[in-house]
């Protein structure tokens, strides 16, 4: 036997998936144990081992890798709870992470708050002053030394910060990305002088210009690598001592993994760990069902998440903002774009419905949860339009009350608008489903594609309940919700599923096209020095891929476009095409004739992506054939279309399901972890491996 | 030379006309699209909802579209443009969340389209009309570009959709089109009323030559034309699938009423306030350069029942330099402030927003100027200055209100310190560009809470500096810092946001050097005043230090820290000035925070003690302004606070001294 | 029934205008500061924020005017302005039921 296991660890749940190389599969759950999450980890293994039929010694002692999702580096950002940071910059530019940009006061705020400017604010800097200190120093934009380094005065500021209680030194230099050698001192400084402190360079954590996100990135990881390094040490030691001798691998914020050692060094790049399961487990899911381009939906009770996957790959991002600090992260791009099921439906004062963005979130919940929350919310909906079952939320885990729903959505909306409650169910549902079009659709268009090219996914407790209309409006080909054996732990599946993602990355601005020499040299760096770190992760792959590209511009633009380029040494032509490429993808996002190539073209970053392939890829295997048609196992009104009104639907029970069985709408399928809405109009056919699939046969 | 009056501008002079009057004029021309009340009645909350909706998100949509496409810095880096849907007569029913200021007349700008153009050229379907002409409005100044598009439906003219970007140069006598020298509009870019420059979906390249010649960099203004087009595109695809889906009546209706819900909740809030008038005063020194006088813009707001009268009475006439704004500039300081203190929680729907406001105002002063008055900066002078005496009365109006006065601000950095830098780069390239450091101004302190550092500027909800390596690499230049500056907010029991300053030298530039240009008023006095015995913001501060050692120090391991670390002759700037800056030549400026709020002797000592270890305020700042006493660890001495504030309190006020009657 | 016109002024039925620190008389509806006790003094015992003196960039003469609370001496109002203007910054409530 050879096992690879994914556990992916949220606030509330701890999930954990395992595959061995013949398709023998399981998923299991357990509630998060905060705020040591390393206990649930030890759980869920043993409770996995019982799914398999085996015990947790033997599990691990058969497992070659085992992939953790972990939300502590986020947790730890967002609770404050992280090591106390001491910063080092070039004189005169210290006050670079108060100023922010000033996009700091509004950076990853929602329009609502945004046009609310006047209670906007800044968060507190990263660095208190008392533990900044400016360095006597100075690059040029050329890489040249302008002003030394005043090596005494580096000495006394670390010996000072230290004193005043720093436990961990980032240091970020103007330039340095052009001309590492001063930070690189400051390193060596820091090691002679406070030899126990855990420090980052900029040079190292995030070679890329723009001093402000550079240094913002590199003081975060500082604060959250040596927490990192103190949850996944003993961890690590634990698994060991029971046998386990594989590896202990995390997942980053990129879709790939990267070994547990080499993760403290770049704790940042794990802050979207939990975030991308979900994207990662579309893009598994997409390849064992021949699906190119997928847009990939998770609504839960608190958050709607969205992302994409092109051509089989997760749709990237270089940057991300967390608590309003722009961060230099190569992301998974996954948006939160609304609140989930728990979106509170409110009237404002003019009398006009409006549904989120405010959540009621887990606590005190939707008012038909009965444990305090009195305004009504999408679930609330749900459940007074038949979609949800009362005595079937999860799976039965929660009862819930129509009484309380109906009272709030009565009080709330339906007699300020002067509407029947069954109306003002009717419209928040359809206005929750249109504001999810719409997100959705901005998503896709900003990324430069046609949701008419797309199959959309739907995943999360809420989504499948609301997905068959939101996806309507966005003309998609068809709709997969998954069902199959990962459904109920489909993150931990992608975890599972994943490759060991490395980047690096080189910010040398320049006019393009640049000599092919320099151009050459450049990515060989960047290929000699993932290569090193590759070796050092100690596993065996089956393949190792380099995606090279470079973030490029029109001379007078400053938005930048990543650029994919050919692996291998490029000549004149070559780059010439590099730049046609760059023209393409941006006309692509941009629009046909929003081009201006007599600008001239700029080449800001370089960047390589290295992924190694690990040898077990988990494969589901297929569900039962069905004989004969699907039967349900109850009907009750249900309300899904504003034209058609209250409906009576066929109700069936996802166990008794097979595939080839097709469901017509109006109708809902009640699964374990979800319910599926199916209006009229719409089919859905239980697939090979147990998801259902839904297309229109009419508007 | 003093204005001579121009025969035939006033077919330019554009106020507002009503839905009615423009379809009168348009007549016969145009079929424009409408609605019935009774179908705006009979929309369903749900409809409304999904469109209202869509069309934000189509308003958001055309404003990434700008800014990906754009070269500007001003546009992609600083977000100093804007994008609005508008009805078929100009009302605006959309408005972005960047600069509000600019957006502001484009209903102006498209009305007088309609107006002037419908017979001939004739107005059609993939048209796109381009404007700069700040009478007729689009903008505040010249460097405003408008460009809005008719959408038709099944024939009928059925809305409007504007973009409008700050361009960095289209001509006039000094580079960046802010003539510091002038004295009249002919010294600036040359005003262009509406022009038909896409016709039927296409460039006309004559019309765009004719455009781009004026320019010094008519490579990126292309690049913004297409820009603008690209936005354009992009709204109307949106909107004529909206309009197949729903019906163009349906959406029209939404329109309808997205601008009565604005209008009916703004009257609403306002039936809240009590009654009552505010009047205040806004100055500006310097109309040009060499000129020493001071001008004040006096409102008085009156709030009776549920609308606004904003009475300019008593404002200065205009006068020769490149500071006054047309009545376009007027409105877009008007509106701005409306939509961050009174419409926070109302839909950014202008047209129905207009209707609570009424303007009185003379024509010929200087925010409301009669061409050929000089207006080449209008958009952060006499604009600005309308802005900040807004801000003071709407804010006074709040006050008054316990749930209301927490959506006050004081006044906002005072203007916009304005730094050009003309010359060749470091590739050898020609450049013109606008230091856009000090779109990180202060804000004005809250009633509740300290206004934001450098938290940017009053009409810019989302404004955004560039990083200095951006700078450094974009231009020849070499900062030796950026920075907060300590006692810039407006001391008060809440402290207005501190400013920040900038100091660079030229750097790897070919010619040695770069050209200046400086627009930066706030010298004589400070512009951002604080509210309720609030003190204002500090004043501006450019030097320009000739002639240093700054080499020497580099070579010998030192960057300077301050001005007076550094030897050479001190130039203290006036508001406006046009120089060479030569290698050894440093240039300081220090842009403005924003006004205080409350007696600072009320400020609480401890927070007093977090600005000074903050460098938010000096030590002197602590003691002299806010009688705050510290040790040596910057913690505050309690018992010496409490008796330094009892003395200050007495002699601050000239108790023991003579006393002047009011 | 009084209303506030800021955190330092409230005006009653009457349209009197009082501190809201010592209830000392400050005012009448149309002019609140009339009994306030102002002081006019160089722009730079304002503090370290004015920068450089005027007198630099204009001819005009400069002031900061403050008006306190006649009894508390509770700052009321700051301004710094040209000597010869009067103040034009007037916060007038109507009286209620007028």
């Amino acid at each position: 036997m050879a096992y690879v296991i994914g556990i992916d660890i949220g606030g509330t749940f701890t999930d954990a998936f395992a595959a061995d190389e013949h398709g023998k599969v399981a998923g299991v759950k357990t509630p998060s144990t905060p705020p040591d999450f390393s206990q649930g980890f030890l759980t869920v293994l043993d409770e996995l081992a019982g799914s398999l039929g085996t015990t947790t010694e033997d599990l691990l002692a058969d497992t070659h890798y085992i992939v953790h999702g972990t939300t502590s580096t986020l947790n730890a950002l967002v609770t404050g709870d992280v090591a106390t940071v001491g910063f080092l910059t070039t004189r005169g530019h210290a006050d670079s992470i108060a100023i922010m940009n000033l996009e700091g006061r509004y950076a990853g705020l929602g329009a609502d708050q945004v046009q609310d400017m006047v209670r906007t604010a800044k968060p507190a800097p990263l660095v208190p002053p008392r533990l900044v200190r400016e360095i006597n120093e100075r690059i040029d934009h050329k890489g040249s030394v302008v002003v030394e380094l005043d090596e005494d005065g580096t000495r006394t500021a670390i010996r000072e910060l230290v004193a005043a209680g720093a436990q961990a030194i980032a240091v970020s230099l103007l330039w340095s990305f052009r001309n590492p050698a001063h930070e690189k001192r400051i390193g060596e400084l820091v090691a002679e002088e406070a030899p126990d402190a855990y420090v980052a360079l900029s040079c190292e954590v995030s070679p890329r210009i723009r001093e402000y996100s550079r240094s913002a990135t590199t003081i975060m990881n500082t604060q959250v690598g040596p927490r990192l390094r103190d949850y996944l040490r003993p961890l690590e030691a634990e698994l060991r001592s029971r046998g386990f001798e594989g590896s202990l691998l995390v997942m980053q914020g990129s879709g790939g993994c990267v070994d547990s050692a080499d993760a403290p060094s770049r704790a940042i790049t794990t802050i979207g760990s939990v975030l991308t399961g979900g994207v990662v487990g579309c893009t598994r899911l997409a390849s064992e069902l021949g699906h190119r381009n997928v847009i990939s939906t998770d609504m839960g009770g608190t958050t709607f998440l969205a992302g994409l996957v092109v051509d089989g790959e997760p749709v990237s991002t270089t940057s991300t903002v967390l608590n309003q600090h722009q961060l230099n992260v190569p992301m998974v791009d996954v948006h939160t774009i609304g609140a989930g099921g728990g979106a509170i439906a409110w009237v404002d004062s003019g009398g006009n419905l409006h549904v989120g963005p405010r959540s009621a979130g887990a606590r005190p919940g939707p008012a038909c949860y009965g444990e305090g929350g009195t305004e009504p919310t999408v679930t609330d909906v749900d459940l007074l339009l038949g979609i949800v079952n009362p005595d079937n939320f999860l799976g039965g885990r929660k009862q819930l009350s129509k009484e309380l729903a109906a009272e709030s959505v009565r009080k709330h909306i339906a007699e300020p608008l002067g509407l029947s409650v069954d109306d003002a169910c009717a419209a928040v549902y359809a206005i929750q489903n249109a504001q999810t079009a719409d997100l959705v659709r901005k998503v896709v268009v900003t990324s430069g594609h046609d949701p008419r090219d797309f199959v959309l996914y739907a995943f999360g407790g809420a989504g499948p309940m609301h997905c068959a209309s939101y996806a309507a409006d966005l003309d998609v080909s068809e709709v997969v919700v998954p069902l199959g054996p990962t459904a109920a732990v489909f993150s931990a599946y992608g975890l599972a599923a994943s490759d060991i993602v490395l980047t690096a990355e080189l910010s040398a601005p320049s006019n393009f096209p640049v000599e092919p020499e320099v151009f050459n040299g450049a990515f060989a760096g960047l290929r000699r020095e993932l290569e090193s770190r590759l070796s050092a992760q100690a596993l065996r792959f089956s393949e190792v891929a380099y995606r090279n590209e470079v973030d490029m511009r029109y001379t007078m633009q400053l938005a930048e476009v990543a650029t994919p380029v050919p692996t291998g040494e490029l000549d004149a032509a070559d780059l010439d095409a590099v730049g046609a490429s760059f023209g393409q993808r941006y006309e692509q996002l941009y629009g046909r004739g929003s081009g201006f190539a007599e600008a001239g073209l700029q080449l800001i970053t370089y960047r390589t992506q290295a992924v190694g392939v690990l040898p077990i890829r988990p494969t589901l295997g297929a569900v039962e054939q069905s004989s004969g048609d699907a039967q349900p196992t109850s009907q009750r009104r249900v309300f899904l279309d504003a034209r058609r009104g209250w409906q009576d639907a066929d109700i069936y029970d996802y166990g008794v399901l097979a595939e080839g069985h097709e469901l017509k709408g109006p109708a809902v399928v009640e699964a374990p972890t979800t319910t599926v809405a199916l209006p009229e109009g719409c089919v859905g056919r239980v697939d090979r491996l147990g998801n259902l699939v839904i297309r229109y046969t009419q508007a | 030379m003093p204005v001579i009056p121009v025969a035939g501008a006033e077919r330019f002079a554009n106020l507002p006309a009503s839905p009615e009057e423009t379809r009168r004029i348009v007549g016969d021309s145009l079929r424009l699209h409408d609605v019935d009340q009774a179908t705006v009645d009979a929309l369903d909350p749900l409809t409304y909802e999904v469109i209202r909706h869509r069309l934000t998100s189509i308003t958001e949509e055309m404003g990434e579209a700008l800014k990906r496409m754009s070269g500007s810095v001003v546009v992609t880096d600083c977000n100093d443009f804007d994008a609005a849907i508008m009805d078929e007569v100009g009302d605006v029913v959309q408005v972005g969340l960047y600069n509000t200021e600019l957006a502001a007349s484009l209903d102006m700008a498209a009305n007088w389209t309609l107006r002037e153009r419908c017979a001939r050229p004739g107005i059609g379907p993939g048209d796109m009309f381009l404007c700069n002409d700040p009478w007729v409005g689009g903008g505040l100044h010249q460097n405003d570009v408008s460009l809005f598009a008719p959408l038709f439906v099944d024939g009928e003219l059925f809305c409007w959709t504007g973009a409008v970007a700050h361009q960095v140069d289209l001509g006039g006598v000094s580079p960046g089109s802010w003539s510091v020298g002038g004295s009249d509009v002919f010294w600036e870019s040359l005003p262009t009323p509406p022009v038909k420059i896409v016709e039927g979906g296409e460039i006309r390249t004559d019309i765009e030559d004719v455009w781009l010649r004026r320019s010094r960099v008519p490579k990126l203004v292309a690049l913004d034309l297409r820009a603008k087009i690209g936005a354009n595109n992009v709204a109307h695809e949106r909107l004529r699938a909206l309009c197949e889906k729903y019906g163009a009546g349906t959406v029209k209706a939404v329109m309808r009423r997205t601008m009565d819900d604005a209008e009916s909740r703004l009257r609403a809030k306002l039936r809240e306030l009590p009654d009552g008038s505010w009047t205040s005063v806004a100055h500006q020194d310097s109309a040009r350069s060499g000129d020493r006088g001071i001008y004040k813009i006096v409102l008085k707001l009156t709030k009776d029942g549920d609308r606004l009268v904003f009475d300019f009475t008593g404002t200065d006439a205009q006068v020769d330099g490149l500071i006054n704004c047309t009545f376009a500039g007027l409105r877009g300081g008007i509106m701005p402030v409306v939509l961050t203190m009174l419409c926070g929680d109302i839909p950014w729907a202008c047209g129905g927003i207009y209707r609570c406001i009424e303007i009185i105002s003379e024509s010929g002063t200087i925010n409301n100027a009669t061409f050929p008055a000089g207006v080449g900066k209008a958009s952060v002078a006499s604009a600005w200055a309308t802005m900040n005496v807004t801000t003071e009365c709407l804010a006074g109006m709040l006050d008054t209100h316990p749930e209301h006065r927490k959506r006050l601000m004081s006044v906002c950095c005072g203007t916009w310190d304005f730094a050009l830098l003309a010359g060749v780069d470091q590739r050898g390239l020609g450049f013109v560009t606008m230091l856009c450091d000090s779109m990180a101004g202060g804000l004005g302190a809250r009633s509740d809470s300290d206004g934001v550092d450098t938290g940017g500027l009053a009409p810019i909800p989302m404004g955004r500096v560039a990083d200095v390596e951006m700078n450094e690499f974009a231009f020849p230049m070499l900062y030796l810092w950026r920075r907060e500056e300590a006692d810039s907010g407006g001391p008060g029991r809440f402290r207005g946001g501190v400013g920040a300053s900038s100091c660079f030298l030229p750097y790897d530039s070919p010619l040695g050097g770069v050209h200046l240009v400086v627009s930066a008023p706030g010298k004589a006095l400070p512009l951002a005043n604080g509210l309720s015995g609030g003190l204002p913001a500090g004043t501006q501060h450019d030097v320009l230090l000739r002639g240093t050692d700054i080499a020497a120090q580099f070579a010998a391991g030192r960057i300077p820290g301050s001005l007076a670390e550094l030897s050479g002759s001190t130039d203290l700037l006036p508001a406006h000035h046009e120089t060479d800056l030569g290698p050894d030549d440093v240039y300081y400026t220090h842009w403005q925070g924003g006004g205080g709020y409350g007696d600072p002797l009320l400020r609480d000592p401890v927070a007093v003690a977090a600005d000074v270890v903050a460098h938010k305020v000096s030590p002197r700042g602590a003691e002299e302004v806010y009688g705050v006493v510290l040790d040596a660890d910057y913690a505050t001495d309690l018992d010496a606070t409490t008796t330094l504030r009892a003395a200050l309190r007495r002699s601050r006020a000239g108790v023991d001294d003579k006393e002047i009657p009011a | 029934m009084s209303v506030f016109i800021d955190e330092n002024l409230e005006q009653d039925d009457a349209g009197l205008v009082s501190c809201r620190h010592c209830s000392a008389r400050v005012g009448v509806a149309a002019d609140p500061l009339r009994d306030a006790r102002v002081r006019e003094s160089a722009p730079r015992t304002a503090g370290p924020s004015v920068r450089a003196e005027a007198s630099n960039f204009t001819d005009r003469e400069v002031v900061f005017r403050q008006a306190f609370c006649p009894e508390c001496l509770t700052l009321l109002q700051a301004e710094i302005v040209p000597a010869d203007e009067p103040s034009f910054r007037i916060r007038s409530l109507k009286l209620v039921g007028a």
